[in-house]
Protein backbone atom coordinates (compact mmCIF):
# COMPACT_ATOMS: atom_id res chain seq x y z
CA UNK A 1 0.00 0.00 0.00
CA UNK A 2 2.79 2.15 1.06
CA UNK A 3 4.50 1.42 -2.39
CA UNK A 4 1.31 2.31 -4.31
CA UNK A 5 0.87 5.57 -2.72
CA UNK A 6 4.74 6.40 -3.16
CA UNK A 7 4.22 5.36 -7.14
CA UNK A 8 0.82 7.42 -7.05
CA UNK A 9 2.60 11.02 -5.41
CA UNK A 10 5.42 10.24 -8.31
CA UNK A 11 3.03 10.18 -11.01
CA UNK A 12 0.95 12.51 -9.56
CA UNK A 13 3.86 15.16 -9.14
CA UNK A 14 4.37 15.14 -12.89
CA UNK A 15 0.96 15.43 -14.26
CA UNK A 16 2.03 19.17 -12.57
CA UNK A 17 3.95 19.69 -16.02
CA UNK A 18 2.02 18.27 -18.43
CA UNK A 19 1.92 20.75 -21.04
CA UNK A 20 6.11 21.62 -20.66
CA UNK A 21 6.34 17.74 -21.59
CA UNK A 22 3.89 17.88 -24.42
CA UNK A 23 6.63 20.37 -26.09
CA UNK A 24 9.44 18.16 -25.16
CA UNK A 25 7.63 15.64 -26.77
CA UNK A 26 7.87 17.43 -30.08
CA UNK A 27 11.35 17.27 -29.60
CA UNK A 28 11.75 14.00 -28.97
CA UNK A 29 8.84 12.56 -31.75
CA UNK A 30 11.49 15.10 -33.94
CA UNK A 31 14.61 12.90 -33.32
CA UNK A 32 12.47 9.82 -33.98
CA UNK A 33 11.59 11.42 -37.22
CA UNK A 34 15.17 12.43 -38.22
CA UNK A 35 16.38 9.13 -37.77
CA UNK A 36 13.79 7.60 -39.49
CA UNK A 37 14.80 9.93 -42.67
CA UNK A 38 17.63 8.40 -42.53
CA UNK A 39 16.99 5.16 -42.50
CA UNK A 40 14.78 5.80 -45.12
CA UNK A 41 17.82 7.42 -47.35
CA UNK A 42 19.83 4.60 -46.58
CA UNK A 43 16.76 1.88 -47.58
CA UNK A 44 16.33 4.11 -51.25
CA UNK A 45 19.89 2.47 -52.08
CA UNK A 46 19.98 -0.48 -50.29
CA UNK A 47 17.60 -3.25 -49.20
CA UNK A 48 17.51 -3.32 -44.99
CA UNK A 49 17.11 -7.23 -44.87
CA UNK A 50 14.16 -8.74 -43.20
CA UNK A 51 13.08 -5.37 -42.14
CA UNK A 52 13.12 -3.34 -45.12
CA UNK A 53 12.23 0.30 -45.04
CA UNK A 54 9.07 0.04 -43.72
CA UNK A 55 10.20 -2.20 -40.91
CA UNK A 56 12.84 0.13 -40.12
CA UNK A 57 11.14 3.13 -39.44
CA UNK A 58 8.61 0.72 -37.21
CA UNK A 59 11.54 -0.31 -35.49
CA UNK A 60 12.85 3.57 -34.52
CA UNK A 61 8.99 4.67 -34.31
CA UNK A 62 8.98 2.07 -30.96
CA UNK A 63 12.45 2.12 -29.45
CA UNK A 64 12.16 6.39 -29.79
CA UNK A 65 8.79 5.57 -27.64
CA UNK A 66 10.45 3.08 -25.42
CA UNK A 67 13.29 5.42 -24.34
CA UNK A 68 10.82 7.00 -22.19
CA UNK A 69 10.14 4.05 -20.16
CA UNK A 70 13.61 2.02 -20.21
CA UNK A 71 16.47 5.26 -20.99
CA UNK A 72 15.46 8.19 -19.29
CA UNK A 73 15.19 7.10 -16.15
CA UNK A 74 15.74 9.37 -13.07
CA UNK A 75 19.23 10.35 -13.02
CA UNK A 76 20.65 8.03 -9.98
CA UNK A 77 16.87 7.47 -8.98
CA UNK A 78 17.77 10.97 -7.09
CA UNK A 79 20.37 9.39 -5.09
CA UNK A 80 23.11 11.84 -5.76
CA UNK A 81 20.93 14.50 -4.80
CA UNK A 82 19.95 13.08 -2.03
CA UNK A 83 24.10 12.65 -0.90
CA UNK A 84 24.59 15.75 -1.68
CA UNK A 85 22.28 17.23 0.52
CA UNK A 86 22.45 14.82 3.60
CA UNK A 87 19.10 13.72 2.72
CA UNK A 88 20.38 10.18 2.15
CA UNK A 89 21.18 9.27 6.08
CA UNK A 90 17.33 10.21 6.56
CA UNK A 91 16.43 7.87 4.22
CA UNK A 92 18.14 4.94 4.93
CA UNK A 93 16.65 5.15 8.67
CA UNK A 94 13.60 4.94 7.41
CA UNK A 95 11.76 1.45 8.10
CA UNK A 96 11.57 0.92 4.53
CA UNK A 97 13.97 -0.60 2.38
CA UNK A 98 15.77 1.94 0.27
CA UNK A 99 16.13 0.07 -3.04
CA UNK A 100 12.19 -0.95 -2.83
CA UNK A 101 11.29 3.01 -1.89
CA UNK A 102 13.19 4.53 -4.68
CA UNK A 103 11.51 1.78 -7.10
CA UNK A 104 8.41 2.36 -6.07
CA UNK A 105 8.70 6.22 -6.59
CA UNK A 106 10.11 5.26 -9.78
CA UNK A 107 7.64 3.31 -10.86
CA UNK A 108 5.20 6.50 -10.82
CA UNK A 109 7.34 8.33 -12.83
CA UNK A 110 7.53 5.34 -15.15
CA UNK A 111 3.80 5.35 -15.63
CA UNK A 112 3.27 8.91 -15.83
CA UNK A 113 6.37 8.85 -19.03
CA UNK A 114 4.21 5.95 -20.18
CA UNK A 115 0.82 7.40 -20.11
CA UNK A 116 1.93 11.13 -21.48
CA UNK A 117 5.35 10.18 -23.39
CA UNK A 118 5.64 7.06 -24.95
CA UNK A 119 2.04 6.67 -25.98
CA UNK A 120 1.24 10.10 -27.61
CA UNK A 121 4.81 9.60 -29.12
CA UNK A 122 4.20 6.43 -30.47
CA UNK A 123 0.47 7.53 -31.96
CA UNK A 124 1.79 10.17 -34.19
CA UNK A 125 4.38 8.01 -35.26
CA UNK A 126 1.82 5.70 -35.76
CA UNK A 127 -0.42 8.60 -38.00
CA UNK A 128 2.86 10.41 -39.73
CA UNK A 129 4.90 6.96 -40.71
CA UNK A 130 1.49 4.56 -41.84
CA UNK A 131 2.71 2.25 -38.84
CA UNK A 132 1.09 -1.34 -38.52
CA UNK A 133 0.21 -1.99 -35.04
CA UNK A 134 0.40 -6.14 -33.87
CA UNK A 135 -2.84 -8.35 -34.58
CA UNK A 136 -1.68 -11.04 -31.96
CA UNK A 137 -2.93 -10.22 -28.82
CA UNK A 138 0.35 -12.40 -27.35
CA UNK A 139 2.99 -10.47 -29.22
CA UNK A 140 1.62 -7.33 -27.52
CA UNK A 141 1.91 -9.28 -24.38
CA UNK A 142 4.85 -10.52 -24.24
CA UNK A 143 5.91 -7.08 -25.53
CA UNK A 144 4.74 -5.34 -22.61
CA UNK A 145 6.70 -8.00 -20.56
CA UNK A 146 9.36 -6.93 -22.60
CA UNK A 147 9.18 -3.77 -21.85
CA UNK A 148 8.19 -3.81 -18.01
CA UNK A 149 11.23 -6.04 -17.68
CA UNK A 150 13.46 -3.41 -19.27
CA UNK A 151 12.10 -0.63 -16.73
CA UNK A 152 12.57 -3.02 -14.04
CA UNK A 153 16.55 -3.41 -15.11
CA UNK A 154 16.37 0.00 -15.99
CA UNK A 155 15.67 0.77 -12.39
CA UNK A 156 18.30 -1.73 -11.30
CA UNK A 157 20.75 0.29 -12.86
CA UNK A 158 20.02 3.80 -12.45
CA UNK A 159 20.41 2.51 -8.68
CA UNK A 160 23.43 1.34 -8.96
CA UNK A 161 24.68 4.37 -10.58
CA UNK A 162 23.38 6.46 -7.86
CA UNK A 163 24.30 4.64 -4.87
CA UNK A 164 28.33 5.16 -6.37
CA UNK A 165 27.39 8.57 -5.49
CA UNK A 166 27.90 7.79 -1.99
CA UNK A 167 31.54 7.23 -2.66
CA UNK A 168 32.59 9.50 -5.61
CA UNK A 169 30.42 12.26 -4.86
CA UNK A 170 29.80 12.59 -8.23
CA UNK A 171 28.14 10.21 -10.34
CA UNK A 172 27.02 11.79 -13.14
CA UNK A 173 29.88 10.21 -15.32
CA UNK A 174 28.69 6.92 -14.76
CA UNK A 175 25.24 7.88 -15.70
CA UNK A 176 26.58 9.35 -18.92
CA UNK A 177 28.56 6.67 -19.53
CA UNK A 178 25.74 4.49 -19.27
CA UNK A 179 24.20 6.37 -21.52
CA UNK A 180 26.78 6.14 -24.11
CA UNK A 181 26.66 2.57 -24.05
CA UNK A 182 23.34 2.11 -24.71
CA UNK A 183 23.10 4.39 -27.57
CA UNK A 184 25.77 1.78 -28.88
CA UNK A 185 24.55 -1.67 -27.03
CA UNK A 186 20.86 -1.44 -26.80
CA UNK A 187 20.17 -1.32 -30.37
CA UNK A 188 18.35 1.96 -30.05
CA UNK A 189 19.22 3.29 -33.83
CA UNK A 190 20.89 0.04 -35.05
CA UNK A 191 19.69 -3.45 -35.27
CA UNK A 192 22.49 -5.37 -33.06
CA UNK A 193 22.79 -8.06 -35.84
CA UNK A 194 24.37 -5.11 -37.84
CA UNK A 195 26.50 -4.16 -35.51
CA UNK A 196 30.30 -5.61 -36.31
CA UNK A 197 30.37 -9.06 -35.23
CA UNK A 198 32.49 -8.85 -31.97
CA UNK A 199 30.77 -5.60 -30.79
CA UNK A 200 27.35 -7.81 -31.43
CA UNK A 201 28.41 -10.71 -29.36
CA UNK A 202 29.72 -7.64 -26.47
CA UNK A 203 26.37 -6.60 -26.27
CA UNK A 204 24.65 -9.98 -25.61
CA UNK A 205 26.87 -10.36 -22.42
CA UNK A 206 25.23 -7.06 -20.97
CA UNK A 207 21.93 -6.18 -19.72
CA UNK A 208 21.40 -3.62 -22.77
CA UNK A 209 19.78 -5.75 -25.87
CA UNK A 210 16.89 -6.27 -23.32
CA UNK A 211 16.21 -2.35 -22.11
CA UNK A 212 15.48 -1.98 -26.15
CA UNK A 213 16.40 -4.22 -28.52
CA UNK A 214 14.26 -7.37 -27.56
CA UNK A 215 10.72 -5.39 -26.68
CA UNK A 216 11.19 -3.85 -30.09
CA UNK A 217 11.76 -7.12 -31.66
CA UNK A 218 9.04 -8.74 -29.79
CA UNK A 219 6.94 -6.04 -30.56
CA UNK A 220 7.91 -6.34 -34.40
CA UNK A 221 6.97 -9.68 -34.77
CA UNK A 222 10.15 -11.23 -35.23
CA UNK A 223 10.89 -12.90 -32.20
CA UNK A 224 8.32 -15.51 -29.76
CA UNK A 225 8.66 -14.65 -26.20
CA UNK A 226 11.78 -16.82 -25.67
CA UNK A 227 13.95 -14.40 -25.33
CA UNK A 228 12.16 -13.07 -22.15
CA UNK A 229 14.17 -15.84 -20.62
CA UNK A 230 17.00 -13.80 -20.54
CA UNK A 231 15.09 -10.34 -19.21
CA UNK A 232 14.10 -12.48 -16.24
CA UNK A 233 17.94 -13.89 -15.35
CA UNK A 234 18.92 -10.28 -16.11
CA UNK A 235 16.11 -9.19 -13.65
CA UNK A 236 17.04 -11.49 -11.09
CA UNK A 237 20.80 -10.85 -11.19
CA UNK A 238 20.43 -6.98 -10.75
CA UNK A 239 18.05 -7.54 -8.03
CA UNK A 240 20.40 -9.54 -6.16
CA UNK A 241 23.70 -6.53 -6.97
CA UNK A 242 21.06 -3.91 -5.73
CA UNK A 243 20.34 -5.80 -2.28
CA UNK A 244 23.95 -6.13 -1.75
CA UNK A 245 25.11 -2.97 -2.81
CA UNK A 246 22.55 -1.33 -0.22
CA UNK A 247 23.66 -3.56 2.34
CA UNK A 248 27.32 -2.25 1.86
CA UNK A 249 26.50 0.96 1.43
CA UNK A 250 24.60 1.12 4.84
CA UNK A 251 27.80 0.35 6.59
CA UNK A 252 29.27 2.75 4.99
CA UNK A 253 27.61 6.12 4.67
CA UNK A 254 29.68 9.31 4.37
CA UNK A 255 27.29 12.33 4.66
CA UNK A 256 28.04 15.42 2.76
CA UNK A 257 26.43 17.83 4.76
CA UNK A 258 23.82 20.62 3.31
CA UNK B 1 33.43 53.30 -21.35
CA UNK B 2 36.07 53.09 -24.19
CA UNK B 3 35.85 49.88 -26.05
CA UNK B 4 38.98 48.86 -25.08
CA UNK B 5 37.97 48.74 -21.56
CA UNK B 6 35.33 46.52 -21.98
CA UNK B 7 37.59 44.26 -23.55
CA UNK B 8 39.94 44.69 -20.71
CA UNK B 9 37.09 43.96 -17.97
CA UNK B 10 35.77 41.21 -20.36
CA UNK B 11 38.74 39.26 -20.09
CA UNK B 12 39.53 39.84 -16.18
CA UNK B 13 35.85 38.17 -16.15
CA UNK B 14 36.68 35.55 -17.88
CA UNK B 15 39.92 34.62 -16.35
CA UNK B 16 37.80 34.77 -12.93
CA UNK B 17 35.54 32.37 -14.65
CA UNK B 18 38.21 30.12 -15.34
CA UNK B 19 39.91 30.33 -12.03
CA UNK B 20 36.57 29.21 -9.99
CA UNK B 21 36.03 25.97 -12.52
CA UNK B 22 39.51 24.54 -12.03
CA UNK B 23 38.79 24.56 -8.29
CA UNK B 24 37.85 20.93 -8.89
CA UNK B 25 40.51 19.65 -11.35
CA UNK B 26 39.63 15.83 -11.23
CA UNK B 27 35.87 16.71 -11.51
CA UNK B 28 37.18 18.51 -14.65
CA UNK B 29 38.74 16.08 -16.77
CA UNK B 30 36.87 13.38 -15.68
CA UNK B 31 33.76 15.03 -17.50
CA UNK B 32 35.78 16.11 -20.33
CA UNK B 33 37.14 12.76 -21.02
CA UNK B 34 33.24 11.35 -20.59
CA UNK B 35 31.92 14.19 -22.68
CA UNK B 36 34.27 12.84 -25.71
CA UNK B 37 32.98 9.80 -25.16
CA UNK B 38 29.43 9.91 -25.45
CA UNK B 39 29.96 12.48 -28.49
CA UNK B 40 32.15 9.05 -30.10
CA UNK B 41 29.33 6.98 -29.41
CA UNK B 42 26.75 9.32 -30.87
CA UNK B 43 28.82 9.14 -34.27
CA UNK B 44 30.24 5.43 -33.88
CA UNK B 45 26.40 4.89 -33.92
CA UNK B 46 25.97 6.42 -37.76
CA UNK B 47 29.55 5.55 -38.74
CA UNK B 48 28.66 1.85 -37.88
CA UNK B 49 25.62 2.34 -39.97
CA UNK B 50 27.71 3.36 -43.15
CA UNK B 51 30.66 0.69 -42.23
CA UNK B 52 27.67 -1.94 -43.58
CA UNK B 53 25.91 -0.01 -46.29
CA UNK B 54 28.38 2.32 -47.61
CA UNK B 55 27.16 5.89 -48.64
CA UNK B 56 23.93 7.59 -47.42
CA UNK B 57 22.28 8.96 -50.31
CA UNK B 58 25.91 9.51 -52.14
CA UNK B 59 27.40 11.10 -48.62
CA UNK B 60 30.44 9.04 -47.76
CA UNK B 61 31.65 8.44 -44.36
CA UNK B 62 33.88 10.95 -44.71
CA UNK B 63 31.46 13.76 -45.84
CA UNK B 64 29.12 12.73 -42.91
CA UNK B 65 32.32 12.75 -40.50
CA UNK B 66 33.11 16.31 -41.64
CA UNK B 67 29.47 17.65 -41.23
CA UNK B 68 29.32 16.00 -38.05
CA UNK B 69 32.42 17.72 -36.78
CA UNK B 70 31.59 21.11 -38.25
CA UNK B 71 28.75 20.88 -36.25
CA UNK B 72 30.28 19.97 -32.84
CA UNK B 73 33.54 22.32 -33.13
CA UNK B 74 31.08 25.43 -33.94
CA UNK B 75 28.82 24.34 -31.28
CA UNK B 76 32.33 24.22 -28.78
CA UNK B 77 32.87 27.42 -29.77
CA UNK B 78 29.95 28.96 -29.20
CA UNK B 79 28.89 27.18 -25.81
CA UNK B 80 32.81 28.01 -24.57
CA UNK B 81 31.60 31.92 -24.72
CA UNK B 82 28.02 31.65 -24.73
CA UNK B 83 26.88 29.24 -22.31
CA UNK B 84 25.31 31.30 -20.45
CA UNK B 85 22.85 32.18 -22.80
CA UNK B 86 21.68 28.61 -23.15
CA UNK B 87 21.07 28.47 -19.35
CA UNK B 88 19.24 31.85 -19.37
CA UNK B 89 16.45 29.86 -17.72
CA UNK B 90 18.03 29.60 -14.57
CA UNK B 91 18.87 33.68 -14.27
CA UNK B 92 14.98 34.25 -15.28
CA UNK B 93 13.78 31.84 -12.93
CA UNK B 94 16.00 32.15 -9.95
CA UNK B 95 15.95 36.19 -10.15
CA UNK B 96 19.67 36.39 -10.87
CA UNK B 97 19.16 38.42 -13.64
CA UNK B 98 18.33 41.62 -11.57
CA UNK B 99 21.56 41.62 -10.27
CA UNK B 100 23.42 41.30 -13.88
CA UNK B 101 21.11 44.36 -14.89
CA UNK B 102 21.98 46.70 -11.79
CA UNK B 103 25.76 46.38 -13.06
CA UNK B 104 27.15 49.58 -15.38
CA UNK B 105 27.72 47.13 -18.59
CA UNK B 106 25.78 45.90 -21.40
CA UNK B 107 23.44 42.61 -19.54
CA UNK B 108 24.90 40.27 -22.39
CA UNK B 109 28.40 41.11 -21.57
CA UNK B 110 27.81 40.48 -17.76
CA UNK B 111 26.30 37.59 -18.40
CA UNK B 112 27.97 35.66 -20.98
CA UNK B 113 31.62 35.85 -18.67
CA UNK B 114 29.82 34.33 -16.04
CA UNK B 115 30.55 30.73 -16.65
CA UNK B 116 33.03 30.14 -18.90
CA UNK B 117 33.54 26.79 -20.45
CA UNK B 118 36.61 24.91 -21.07
CA UNK B 119 35.21 21.70 -23.17
CA UNK B 120 37.93 20.27 -23.90
CA UNK B 121 36.13 16.59 -24.65
CA UNK B 122 34.68 18.66 -27.42
CA UNK B 123 36.97 20.05 -29.04
CA UNK B 124 39.02 16.86 -28.73
CA UNK B 125 36.68 14.77 -30.30
CA UNK B 126 35.77 17.33 -33.17
CA UNK B 127 38.88 17.59 -33.49
CA UNK B 128 39.76 14.49 -34.40
CA UNK B 129 36.93 13.87 -36.16
CA UNK B 130 37.90 16.40 -38.23
CA UNK B 131 41.03 15.68 -39.09
CA UNK B 132 40.31 12.23 -39.89
CA UNK B 133 37.37 13.22 -42.43
CA UNK B 134 39.75 15.48 -43.98
CA UNK B 135 42.87 13.39 -44.19
CA UNK B 136 40.82 10.88 -45.80
CA UNK B 137 39.15 12.91 -48.39
CA UNK B 138 42.44 14.50 -49.46
CA UNK B 139 43.96 11.32 -50.01
CA UNK B 140 41.63 10.15 -52.46
CA UNK B 141 42.18 13.75 -53.93
CA UNK B 142 38.66 14.64 -53.07
CA UNK B 143 39.66 17.74 -51.52
CA UNK B 144 42.71 20.27 -51.92
CA UNK B 145 44.41 22.09 -48.64
CA UNK B 146 42.56 25.01 -49.41
CA UNK B 147 39.81 23.58 -47.13
CA UNK B 148 41.81 23.40 -43.92
CA UNK B 149 41.81 26.87 -43.60
CA UNK B 150 38.29 27.38 -45.01
CA UNK B 151 37.31 24.92 -42.67
CA UNK B 152 38.56 26.78 -39.86
CA UNK B 153 36.33 30.14 -40.88
CA UNK B 154 33.16 28.21 -41.13
CA UNK B 155 33.72 26.86 -37.95
CA UNK B 156 33.18 30.53 -36.75
CA UNK B 157 30.58 31.52 -38.93
CA UNK B 158 28.63 28.48 -37.54
CA UNK B 159 29.58 29.59 -34.22
CA UNK B 160 28.28 33.04 -35.03
CA UNK B 161 24.90 31.62 -36.39
CA UNK B 162 24.78 28.65 -34.06
CA UNK B 163 24.99 31.71 -30.92
CA UNK B 164 22.33 33.81 -32.69
CA UNK B 165 20.24 30.96 -32.75
CA UNK B 166 20.57 30.38 -28.93
CA UNK B 167 19.94 33.78 -28.13
CA UNK B 168 16.69 34.59 -30.16
CA UNK B 169 15.65 31.23 -28.36
CA UNK B 170 16.84 32.84 -24.55
CA UNK B 171 15.16 35.97 -25.44
CA UNK B 172 11.64 34.34 -25.95
CA UNK B 173 12.23 33.43 -22.16
CA UNK B 174 11.44 36.84 -21.37
CA UNK B 175 7.75 36.06 -22.30
CA UNK B 176 7.87 32.69 -21.57
CA UNK B 177 10.23 31.99 -18.64
CA UNK B 178 10.77 28.63 -19.26
CA UNK B 179 12.55 28.07 -22.13
CA UNK B 180 14.88 24.27 -21.77
CA UNK B 181 11.37 22.79 -23.82
CA UNK B 182 11.67 25.05 -26.51
CA UNK B 183 15.90 24.76 -26.34
CA UNK B 184 15.61 21.11 -26.91
CA UNK B 185 13.96 21.99 -30.50
CA UNK B 186 15.61 24.96 -31.61
CA UNK B 187 19.13 24.23 -30.30
CA UNK B 188 19.63 20.02 -29.73
CA UNK B 189 17.11 18.79 -32.17
CA UNK B 190 18.03 21.54 -34.96
CA UNK B 191 21.81 20.93 -34.32
CA UNK B 192 21.76 17.02 -34.87
CA UNK B 193 19.47 17.04 -38.08
CA UNK B 194 21.65 19.43 -39.88
CA UNK B 195 24.40 16.63 -38.54
CA UNK B 196 23.31 14.90 -41.51
CA UNK B 197 22.99 15.74 -44.91
CA UNK B 198 19.62 17.88 -45.52
CA UNK B 199 18.95 15.98 -48.65
CA UNK B 200 17.71 13.41 -46.07
CA UNK B 201 14.81 15.05 -44.98
CA UNK B 202 11.40 16.01 -46.69
CA UNK B 203 11.68 19.60 -48.53
CA UNK B 204 9.46 21.25 -45.89
CA UNK B 205 11.54 20.13 -43.09
CA UNK B 206 14.86 21.15 -44.97
CA UNK B 207 13.55 24.25 -45.58
CA UNK B 208 13.36 25.08 -41.92
CA UNK B 209 16.29 24.13 -41.19
CA UNK B 210 17.47 26.83 -43.56
CA UNK B 211 15.92 29.34 -42.91
CA UNK B 212 13.67 29.45 -39.33
CA UNK B 213 16.42 27.46 -37.84
CA UNK B 214 19.12 28.26 -40.18
CA UNK B 215 21.91 25.38 -38.97
CA UNK B 216 22.07 24.17 -42.34
CA UNK B 217 24.34 27.22 -42.84
CA UNK B 218 26.43 26.63 -40.33
CA UNK B 219 27.71 22.81 -41.90
CA UNK B 220 25.69 21.94 -44.89
CA UNK B 221 25.97 24.33 -47.54
CA UNK B 222 29.81 24.96 -46.86
CA UNK B 223 30.40 21.13 -47.28
CA UNK B 224 28.14 20.94 -50.69
CA UNK B 225 30.88 23.81 -51.88
CA UNK B 226 34.22 22.50 -50.01
CA UNK B 227 33.62 18.92 -50.79
CA UNK B 228 31.58 19.06 -53.85
CA UNK B 229 32.28 21.92 -55.74
CA UNK B 230 28.66 23.22 -55.64
CA UNK B 231 28.54 27.05 -56.20
CA UNK B 232 31.03 28.99 -55.92
CA UNK B 233 33.74 31.25 -54.03
CA UNK B 234 30.73 33.46 -53.27
CA UNK B 235 29.05 30.60 -51.08
CA UNK B 236 31.45 31.21 -48.43
CA UNK B 237 30.42 35.29 -48.69
CA UNK B 238 26.97 34.53 -49.02
CA UNK B 239 27.29 32.23 -45.11
CA UNK B 240 29.34 35.36 -43.82
CA UNK B 241 26.94 36.84 -44.48
CA UNK B 242 24.04 35.15 -43.11
CA UNK B 243 25.79 34.79 -39.60
CA UNK B 244 26.33 38.48 -39.39
CA UNK B 245 22.92 38.57 -40.59
CA UNK B 246 21.52 36.01 -37.96
CA UNK B 247 23.49 38.28 -34.72
CA UNK B 248 22.68 41.58 -35.87
CA UNK B 249 18.57 40.01 -35.68
CA UNK B 250 19.02 38.21 -32.50
CA UNK B 251 20.68 41.17 -31.03
CA UNK B 252 17.94 43.25 -32.08
CA UNK B 253 15.34 40.93 -30.39
CA UNK B 254 17.28 40.56 -27.43
CA UNK B 255 17.26 44.31 -26.95
CA UNK B 256 13.80 44.76 -27.71
CA UNK B 257 13.32 41.17 -25.06
CA UNK B 258 15.18 42.74 -22.35
CA UNK B 259 12.72 45.99 -21.84
CA UNK B 260 9.89 43.28 -21.45
CA UNK B 261 11.72 41.44 -18.53
CA UNK B 262 9.74 41.01 -15.36
CA UNK B 263 11.56 39.69 -12.42
CA UNK B 264 10.38 36.92 -10.88
CA UNK B 265 11.55 37.81 -7.48
CA UNK B 266 11.75 34.44 -5.52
Amino acid sequence: MLYLTLASKAYARNLQYRGAHMVHNLASAMFGYMYACLWIGIGADHSLGEYGTQGMVSYIAFTQSSLWISGFLTNGLGIPLTVRTGQIALDLMRPVHLFTHLMAREWGQIAYQFVYKSIPIYLLFSIVFSLQWPTEASTLLFAALGLAGASYLSICMNYIIGVTAIWTTESSWLHWGNHALMNLLAGFFIPLEWLPEWLERLAWLSPYPFLLYVPTRIYLGFEDGSLLWGTLLWCALMTLICLVITRVMRRKVEVQGG
Amino acid sequence: MKRTSWVHLYKILIRTSIRSRMQYKFNFILASILAALIQISEFLMVALVLHRFGAIKGWSLHEIGYLFAIMTLSKTLYRTFGNEVHHLEKYLVGGELDQLLTRPMPVLLALLPQNFRIMIGEVLQGGFILCWSLAGMMHSGQIGWTVIPLSLLIILTGAIILFSIGLATATLGFWTTRIEELQTITEDAARTAAQYPLTLYPKWMSGILLTVIPVGFVNYIPSLYLLRGQGGAWVLAAIAAVAVLCLAASLRFWKYGITKYQSTGS
